[in-house]
């Protein structure tokens, strides 16, 4: 009797742990927000929102974990789901809040001694950091199309919140712009997410659980291929809004920076990936009814016009955080390129670029935070000399402008030779020589603009700092996790950690076929 | 049942050309509380045609979120809207210059409803669908694009709110009338994003009317890249 016992708990701890960490990774920015609402002080709010951001990164970490070992983790019946694919866009959300969360009390401090901002206004921006990471937090762990959808709302009106924070003209115009066009392109997406339900019902499936991604895919070889099509195309076109895929992305650039910075470096680190791993999700089941060739090429064709409109923007542009804005729209395009060009190399590719993307764009937005405060401006023609008058910030800023145009030897370069060799490797030519020609302009914009403000000289003759201007970096709370960031920038262009391989490895198999392998239980649609 | 498979048709099919009327409302009126009533009496017909498709399949869920569209797009969301928008200025709720006038907007309405029929026909018909989706289908694919043209067609911050509304009216009744109900739990999330949202477009508008004077979106153009 004890020893059936002990084998029943033996066969229920490492699912019951792993939903228990599942569980307590949601409530953690809860708490937060919580702790925030009831003490209504800045400095406790403050420690309040980095202590429930620690909380979920370690919490996130430990579920990681238990993903590499046991594949897949689901909790309340299969509500809530997460597997490898999940995990991947998981860490820059926990990875990327933990590190805004503080950058933040150095920049929205800074916001506050220069009154651009009061005591009200700083609880509701920890309030609606903790619960934008909330909303963030359910995308990867819905098994539920339809809660992802809700989730994927949520986050569009959590952070027009966050944007509407201050009452600049230009900030409200971007937050209105923001709320209408993302509103509209996500009642595409809700009208293609039922297609793909309807779809499953029609296919047999039990219609209590046929809203659930792993029914879906399960099912996917039944599917009606005409209004799978259909689908896709809608959710394509919603998604791909919220995602800043060209041509819907003409909100992204305002709303990104108009945003505090923070949140500018989590909407374009962290949000963009969840839209995207969203419409991935999907590709994964229409591939699964048509083949792989419809919603490939789709992809490719988004990704190929978002990498060109960016490459022009880039070129062109005159304000700093636009331009780290617009290399966002390159850096999705490059993802949908890559996993369009599908094969393992195109999606382990597309994976590591989503989280190199992840570090380098945060690190780029807060350097430019602490820049644009120092020089109280974000027009780049006005920021000369950088590296004198903040050599740590400078040297940051050079680093994490060198890794988003792919320069050897950092993070970006690793994934982008990655998919650009798997484009070239599959035969898909013209794509992958239009990214590549697009990539060349990104860099030659770029590069103008980044070595100008680093090392360029002050306007005034003869002096080596602009005039009233100390050679001071801002505080150790803006400086560390830049530090942080710039070492990951560094470290994965060198080599990529053993876990990361492995989630990236069984990623590529459920893109080949809905599971991985290695446990055949439930399965998926075997291709 | 037999004996009653008829007569919820029959009203399905006139609630239908109720809600489209309804949508025309909206098209054909300059001023922000007629667009308002209109959208009230749209949501009790689709409240009805809801309640009449819980009748038809027998699903309780559906009862839940007709009682649902009633109170919250009915009731609340017109009250929010009121109560936000009272301390705007009358002239900003006016639509006196729209970017495709009102008689063209009428026609490409028309247009936009014989699309949503040839669309939902030729989709469709592969497949084997009972009355409620026959008839309603069309009907919110209408509201969807409809929605979608008040929308790109409108100058005033106020009238996208009301197309916002009119494409979320045609999502439900789509959903409802293909699916016969996705569960009720991403229901309730589903009108807790409207909810929120539609308070959220609430304060920006107030926000929108006291920086700039104007609720005239063709006048915000201050974030540009050149």
């Amino acid at each position: 009797m004890t020893e059936m016992l002990t084998a029943l708990a033996d066969a229920a701890a490492l699912p019951t742990v792993s939903s228990a960490l599942l569980l307590s990774m949601l409530l953690a920015p809860v708490a937060g927000a919580v702790a925030v609402t009831v003490s209504r002080k800045k400095r406790a709010a403050e420690v309040a929102t980095a202590a429930s951001a620690s909380l979920m990164l370690v919490l996130a970490v430990a579920l990681i974990g238990a993903v590499i070992s046991e594949k897949r983790i689901s909790a309340f019946g299969e509500l809530f789901y997460l597997d490898s694919f999940g995990a991947v866009v998981l860490l820059p959300i926990a990875g990327v809040g933990f590190i805004s969360s503080l950058y933040s009390i150095s920049y929205m401090g800074r916001q506050y001694e220069h009154d651009l901002i009061d005591d009200r206004r700083i609880i509701r921006y920890y309030q609606g950091f903790n619960i934008f990471l909330l909303t963030m937090l359910f995308v990867p762990v819905s098994n539920n199309m339809g809660t992802m959808w809700v989730a994927i709302e949520a986050t569009t009106l959590v952070s027009v919140l966050l944007i509407m924070l201050y009452t600049k003209e230009s900030a409200i115009e971007a937050a209105w712009k923001y709320l209408i066009i993302a509103t509209v392109g996500l009642s595409f997406a809700l009208f293609g997410t039922v297609f793909f339900y309807y779809a499953n019902v029609t296919a047999g499936a039990d219609p209590e659980s046929a809203m659930n991604w792993t029914g879906m895919v399960a099912n996917s070889k039944l599917l009606d291929p005409n209004i799978i099509k259909v689908a896709f195309v809608f959710v394509l076109v919603g998604l791909g809004t919220k995602a800043g895929l060209a041509p819907m992305h003409t909100w992204l650039p305002d709303a990104h920076s108009e945003a505090p910075t923070p949140v500018s470096a989590l909407l374009s680190g962290v949000l963009l990936n969840c839209s995207i791993y969203g419409i991935l999700r999907f590709h994964i089941i229409t591939s699964g009814t048509l083949g792989a060739e419809f919603s490939s090429q789709l992809l490719m064709l988004l990704g190929v016009v978002s990498v060109g409109i960016a490459a022009a923007s880039i070129y062109f542009q005159k304000d700093m955080k636009r331009m780290l804005a617009y290399s966002s729209v390159e850096h999705m395009g490059i993802v949908a390129v890559a996993v369009g060009f599908g094969g393992f190399f195109g999606i382990y590719g597309a994976l590591l670029h989503i989280i190199n993307h992840a570090i380098a764009k945060p690190l780029m937005f807060f350097a430019s935070g602490s820049i644009s405060h120092k020089y109280e401006t974000k027009a780049m023609s006005e920021i000369r000399g950088i590296i004198k008058s903040m050599p740590v910030t400078g040297a940051l800023f050079l680093i994490g402008g060198l890794a988003i145009v792919g320069m050897p030897p950092f993070n970006i370069f690793v994934s982008e030779f990655l998919i650009l060799s798997s484009g070239f490797g599959s035969g898909q030519f013209l794509p992958s020589a239009l990214v590549m020609a697009f990539l060349v302009v990104i860099f030659a914009g770029f590069m103008r603009h980044l070595v100008r403000m680093v090392f360029g000289s002050p306007k005034e003759p003869g002096k080596r700092l602009p005039a009233g201007m100390a050679k001071e970096d801002e505080g150790r709370l803006a400086v560390v996790p830049m530090v942080i960031l710039a070492g990951l920038v560094v470290v994965l262009g060198f080599y990529v950690p053993q876990p990361l391989q492995e989630l990236a490895g069984d990623v590529a198999q459920i893109f080949g076929q809905g599971s991985v392998a290695v446990s055949p239980v439930e399965g998926g649609a075997s291709g | 049942m037999t004996g009653l498979e008829i007569l919820p048709a029959d009203i399905l099919t006139i609630s239908s050309a109720g809600l489209l009327i309804a949508t025309f409302g909206v098209v054909v009126r300059r001023g922000f509380a007629d667009w308002l009533s209109a959208y009230r009496y749209q949501t009790i017909v689709l409240a009805g045609v809801t309640a009449v498709i819980a009748y038809y399949t027998g699903v309780w869920e559906i009862y839940v979120a007709a009682a649902l569209t009633l109170v919250i797009k009915a009731v609340v969301i017109p009250r929010v809207l009121v109560r936000v928008t009272r301390k705007i200025k009358d002239e900003f709720k006016i639509e006196a210059n729209p970017y495709v006038g009102l008689r063209l907007s009428v026609l490409i309405s028309a247009l936009l409803v014989a699309l949503s029929y040839a669309l939902t026909q030729q989709m469709l018909s592969s497949s084997s669908l009972d009355v409620v989706a026959m008839t309603c289908l069309p009907v919110s694919v209408s509201l969807f694009f409809i929605g979608l043209f008040v929308i790109v067609s409108r100058r005033m911050a106020l009238n996208q709110v009301v197309g916002l509304l009119i494409i979320e009216n045609g999502l439900f009744l789509f959903t409802t009338a293909l699916t016969h109900g996705v569960s009720l739990v991403i229901e309730i999330g589903i009108f807790a994003d409207i909810l929120v949202g539609v308070v959220i477009s609430a304060i920006l508008l107030f926000r929108i009317s006291q920086t700039f004077d104007t609720l005239d979106i063709g006048s915000l153009e201050k974030l540009r890249d050149d």
